[in-house]
């Protein structure tokens, strides 16, 4: 073997040999890891987005607290709202030791599928946006925790409210994920208590394009309203179609499509449509102006959109707890589970046997002049106004 | 049922049809002239729609904004852009590799089309979202009872079939179509009677490519939206259709595309659960198709030098 | 003979030092966490490749396995199971590592339909979901045993295959594969319609027991060296890939695999010498969805979940893309595709987002302009050892 290769030969090995020794991490010692998972690019990615910049905005006003005893890290995860991509991303922040919890997820269906991964891994979370009762109601895991409501309350006063309203017969258009498919469950049963008729009812997949096979079902049977349990990308489209083909009843969603993201796409259209969520508007909440300000100082380049306080709330219990209990993910789940009338900017949160927080209030509301209005302050209930269809 | 109500379902059903067909006579233009499956034809069409959507942006921003005059420009910019991609394509990827055999061609044209969707993903602003499409035609209808047309939509299905007999014009009564033809029968033969190969092939590709810009924006009207993965399953759907009317006829293309969403509208319409079957349905379909009748419904004439 | 000779007197040191020096820099690859050292190290694997070629160091280390299969795969199989006993504590990089391994078994199968029988399959992760499905059905409903599941997954998957055989075997070429395309997408649409099998939700899977021992629990030896659940599920499918590996080497040195070989070459010279061509296609193509299923059904308990948007068109692009990339026919060359195709993006945050992107774009060059993949199927060596001089 010539020279030149010798050589050359001696300098690889050493640089192998070099190269071998380049990793060695060493962290500050009071470095803490906490997680968040939401829906960053997809359909939905608005709330996602919103979310992650109110948990990032909890883990900033905490870094910048002196009294603090550790320094956060917040690890961020996209589900992209696919039930398959949350397994993923739960996996990659339960499965990281350092991580010590989390809150989690937007879309209802990737929720529900990741509740045995986290259970698995022993990682405490805790939801911020997926209102499926089977999340926390459905298992008995100590790790699962929620602090936004479930869709149970919101269905039952749609109901009472749309037949106040004197609405008789509806047609259902739901998503066939847990998420549209609960909607569906729920609104049925309470719209039967209250004596409503639904008409005919219609499962779709979460990214269809085409209605009009339905939509021209829909026109024939005429209802007074159409109920639609899904998320915004698919209520714009819905909505947009409803128009080509003249159909003309009422558009009554659910939290799903309460956001910027749905007037945005619907434009014009989106006038008059009707939704509910639990919860106050942000603005109205106990420590609602408190977050929008500091929100705004941040300078985010998205808005909070209508979780990003429960987001924040969210963080900000796990902060807490992690402040009081170290960075142990046992300890920190049994404390959370033992959480009762603790202060948060979206009110009290006290955690049921099952991890399930109270939220009494649910808000009624109408899409006004491009903007989601709470119902009581519209146009609408004084009358000026009149939804489709309104007898 | 009421007459109004099938009319309605008739009006979907061809307006889909149309779609179809634009992509499939793509298809079938490029297997005619070139013997290949060109796999991203359906992400062209999605690249299409986006670059309308660009031009729409832009011209707002730059302030026209007469819909009519929005409208022609979106058109004559999306389709000449996207032809002159679709000559590129032809240049410098399908020709280099032509002595390979087809199976090359096909899986570079697959994953150009995966390149092509990504990086709309990627690198147009807010890529992954629907994107909405604004609606550039006369918004008003026309109500008779039960069924309701929509002005734009009749404009739509009328442009499309022009543009439909315009290309079926173009290749038997032109020289150019002479000459595309020519080509599409004997590649050797037509050099030796002067035919400029690589410029045909050039023009064959940019005009598949044009009309599936101009399938893109009118799905982007239709549906007033696009998004990144839109042209995939039209691709598909295209590609079926043109297979069904058998690879390098342009009547069997057409007449595939009406079929395939035919098919698609009866499905709907008499499975009860079943408007989300429907694609199923129609795939299921294609391969009992394709089992019977190997080279589509209108029989290739295949002869292979053993 | 001659050359065999030369053979059995070349040192094994090149070579032991190639499998050592690998092992460390996967080791290092997977360990290290910050984006400037994976670069780094990156680099320096791609220039320790150009030297290791223009030494020839490489070569001869090439040249001393030729012969020696077995010692290669000893090799590998030794620096796995360094691997896992490194990470043993590191659930996500076990992770990582039986993913790896699972997809190599499935583009194995892919492989064999593919490399051997020219039949390229475009709906590689549906059968994959079939696998992965049935052990979701049957861990749920049923007591069968863990490893039957397995079995019977491959099983299923070899069964659905055999309803496209019909339109793969009739139909030449292109038009073959647009069957698979078809089916694919096909198969995505109607789990997400179709509630029996969970939707679009997906459905969850129970984890692997054999003889009581649950695969998902973590193996704690003494009070404190505890093993992560991965292990268990590490070990099991390095098994079933050695099998599976075995099974496919011996069936290319068989008279199976020539046959299958003339077949994929010119399949009218191979009807004229009296092939089977019905016969062989349908043995590849179903013994190929066979190992699919099996890969996939092990993935579904690993992973515990699946869903509809697992399995779609592009995922079945990727598996593709694996196998050109590799080479084909050539199953080491899978196993390099495999692991750059799985580990780098996970390692690279930064080209997460592109993957699908740079994966299409490197096929995309490597059609044009080395066909035959990273490492070339070599001609086939009718004694091992007879080509290397």
């Amino acid at each position: 073997m010539n020279r030149v290769r010798l050589l050359a030969t001696v300098a690889f090995g050493a640089t192998i040999a070099l190269a071998a020794t380049v990793p060695n991490t060493t962290f500050a010692k009071d470095k803490v890891k906490v997680g968040f998972v939401g829906p960053l690019t997809g359909g939905v990615s608005a709330n996602g987005i919103g979310g992650r910049n109110s948990a990032d905005l909890a883990v900033r006003l905490r870094n910048k607290d002196a009294k603090a005893k550790y320094e956060y890290e917040l690890i961020v995860q996209d589900d992209e709202c696919k039930p398959n991509i949350g397994v993923q991303a739960a996996t990659k922040v339960a499965a990281d030791k350092d991580v010590i919890a989390a809150a989690t997820h937007y879309c209802s269906a990737v929720a529900i599928a990741t509740v045995p991964t986290y259970h698995k891994f022993g990682l405490p979370v805790v939801v911020w946006g997926a209102v499926l009762p089977a999340i926390t109601y459905g298992n008995d895991y100590k790790e699962v925790h929620r602090v936004n409501g479930t869709m149970i309350n919101q269905n039952q006063i749609a109901a009472k409210f749309m037949r106040s309203l004197g609405y008789k017969t509806w047609a259902v258009i739901h998503d066939t994920t847990d998420y549209g498919k609960g909607h569906n469950e729920f609104f049925s049963e309470n719209l039967a208590k209250e004596g409503g008729k639904i008409l005919a009812t219609f499962g779709v997949t979460s990214d269809q394009q085409d209605f009009t096979a339905e939509l021209t079902k829909i026109k024939e049977l005429n209802p007074d309203a159409i109920y639609f349990g899904g998320l915004t990308p698919i209520g714009v489209r819905i909505r947009a179609q409803m128009d080509k083909l003249g159909v003309d009843s009422l558009l009554q969603g659910t939290s799903g499509i309460v956001s910027d993201a749905f007037i945005e796409g619907a434009g014009k259209l989106a006038e008059g449509t009707v939704a509910f969520r639990e919860g106050a508007p942000t603005e109205k909440l106990p420590g609602g102006k408190f977050f929008l300000e500091n929100y705004k100082s941040e300078k985010y380049d998205n808005p909070p959109e209508a979780y990003g306080a429960f987001a924040f709330a969210a963080m900000n219990l796990i902060l807490d707890t992690i402040e009081k209990e170290g960075p142990d993910r046992k300890k920190v789940r049994d404390a959370l589970n033992k959480v009762k009338g603790v202060d948060s900017i979206v009110g009290e949160i006290s955690f049921d046997d099952h991890g399930q927080n109270t939220v009494a209030l649910i808000t009624k509301y109408v899409t006004q002049d491009g903007k989601w209005t709470v119902w009581e302050d519209s146009e609408y209930a004084s009358g000026k106004r009149k939804l489709a269809r309104q007898k | 049922m009421d007459i109004g109500f099938l009319a309605q379902y008739l009006i979907n059903g061809l307006m889909l049809g149309m779609i179809y067909a634009l992509v499939a006579v793509g298809f079938t233009l490029f297997f005619g002239v070139l013997d290949v499956i060109k796999f991203s034809h359906g992400d062209v069409l999605t690249v299409g729609a986006f670059a309308g959507l660009a031009t729409y942006l832009g011209l707002q921003a730059v302030g026209i904004s007469n819909p009519a005059i929005q409208i022609l420009i979106v058109v004559i910019i999306a389709t000449t852009s996207v032809a002159g991609l679709g000559a590129l394509i032809a240049r410098y990827i399908v020709m280099p590799i032509r002595s390979a055999p087809p199976l090359n061609t096909l899986l570079i044209t697959l994953m150009l089309g995966t390149v092509l969707r990504e990086s709309v993903r990627l690198f147009y602003p807010q890529g992954a979202n629907p994107q909405s499409f604004p609606s550039l035609l006369p918004t008003q209808s026309l109500t008779l009872g039960n069924f309701n047309l929509r002005l734009d939509n009749a404009i739509m299905l009328i442009a499309g079939v022009m543009v439909i007999v315009g290309v079926q014009f173009l290749l038997n009564r032109t020289k150019l179509g002479l000459a595309i033809r020519a080509v599409a029968q004997d590649e050797e033969t037509a050099k030796t009677m002067g035919v400029n190969f690589t410029l045909v092939v050039l023009i064959t590709f940019a005009l598949g490519s044009a009309l599936a810009a101009f399938g893109g924006v009118m799905n982007g009207l239709y549906y007033n939206e696009v998004n990144f993965g839109m042209g995939l399953l039209l691709g598909v759907i295209g590609f079926s259709s043109a297979i069904v009317g058998g690879l390098g006829n342009i009547y069997g293309a057409i007449l595939g595309g009406f079929l395939f969403a035919g098919l698609q509208t009866i499905g709907a319409v008499s499975l009860p659960f079943a408007s989300a079957y429907k694609d199923v349905f129609a795939f299921a379909i294609v391969i009992a198709i394709m089992a019977w009748r190997p080279t589509g419904l209108i029989q290739e004439k295949i002869s292979e030098r053993v | 003979m001659e050359t065999n000779e030369n053979q059995t007197s070349a040192s094994l040191w090149p070579a032991l030092a190639g499998a050592v020096l690998t092992t460390v820099y996967v080791i290092l690859l997977l360990k290290v966490e910050s984006q400037t050292e994976v670069i780094g190290l990156l680099i320096v694997g791609a220039v320790a490749i150009l030297v290791g070629t223009w030494t020839g160091h490489l070569a001869r280390a090439g040249q001393t396995l030729a012969g020696r299969e077995n010692i290669l795969n000893l090799f590998v199989i030794l620096g796995t199971l360094a691997m896992i006993g490194y990470f043993h504590e590191d659930h996500f990089i076990l992770l990582l590592v039986a993913t790896v391994m699972l997809y190599v078994l499935a583009t194995l199968g892919l492989n064999l339909q593919f490399g051997y029988a020219g039949v390229l399959n475009f709906a590689g992760a549906s059968f994959f979901g079939v696998g992965g499905y049935t052990a979701a059905v049957l861990g749920t409903h049923t007591a069968i045993p863990g490893l039957l599941i397995i079995l019977i997954g491959g099983v299923m998957a070899a069964l659905i295959g055999s309803m496209l055989l019909l339109p793969v075997l009739r139909t030449r070429g292109h038009y073959a594969a647009v069957v698979t395309i078809a089916f694919s997408l096909l198969f995505k649409v109607f789990l997400e319609v179709n509630d029996v099998l969970g939707g679009p939700q997906g459905l969850q899977v129970p984890g692997m027991k054999i003889l009581g021992w649950k695969f998902n629990d973590n193996i704690e030896i003494g009070q404190n060296f505890e093993l992560s659940f991965y292990v268990n599920y590490l070990v099991v499918i390095l098994l079933i890939l050695i099998t599976a590996f075995i099974l496919v080497r011996r069936l290319e040195r068989s008279w199976v695999g020539l046959n299958l070989d003339a077949l994929r070459l010119d399949e009218t010279a191979a009807t004229c010498f009296g092939l089977n061509i019905v016969r062989w296609k349908i043995t590849a193509f179903l013994l190929g969805n066979f190992l699919i299923g099996v890969a996939g059904a092990l993935s579904g308990m690993v992973i515990g979940f699946v869903a509809p948007t697992s399995f779609t068109f592009g995922d079945s692009l990727i598996l593709v893309s694996i196998v050109l990339l590799g080479g084909i026919g050539n199953v080491w060359g899978l196993v390099v595709a495999t692991a750059i195709v799985v580990i780098i993006p996970e390692k690279l945050q930064a080209i997460q987002e592109y993957r699908f992107l740079l994966y299409a774009a490197m096929v995309m060059l490597m059609l044009l302009f080395r066909p035959e993949g990273l490492l070339p199927r070599p001609v086939r060596q009718f004694f091992p050892g007879w080509r290397s001089k």
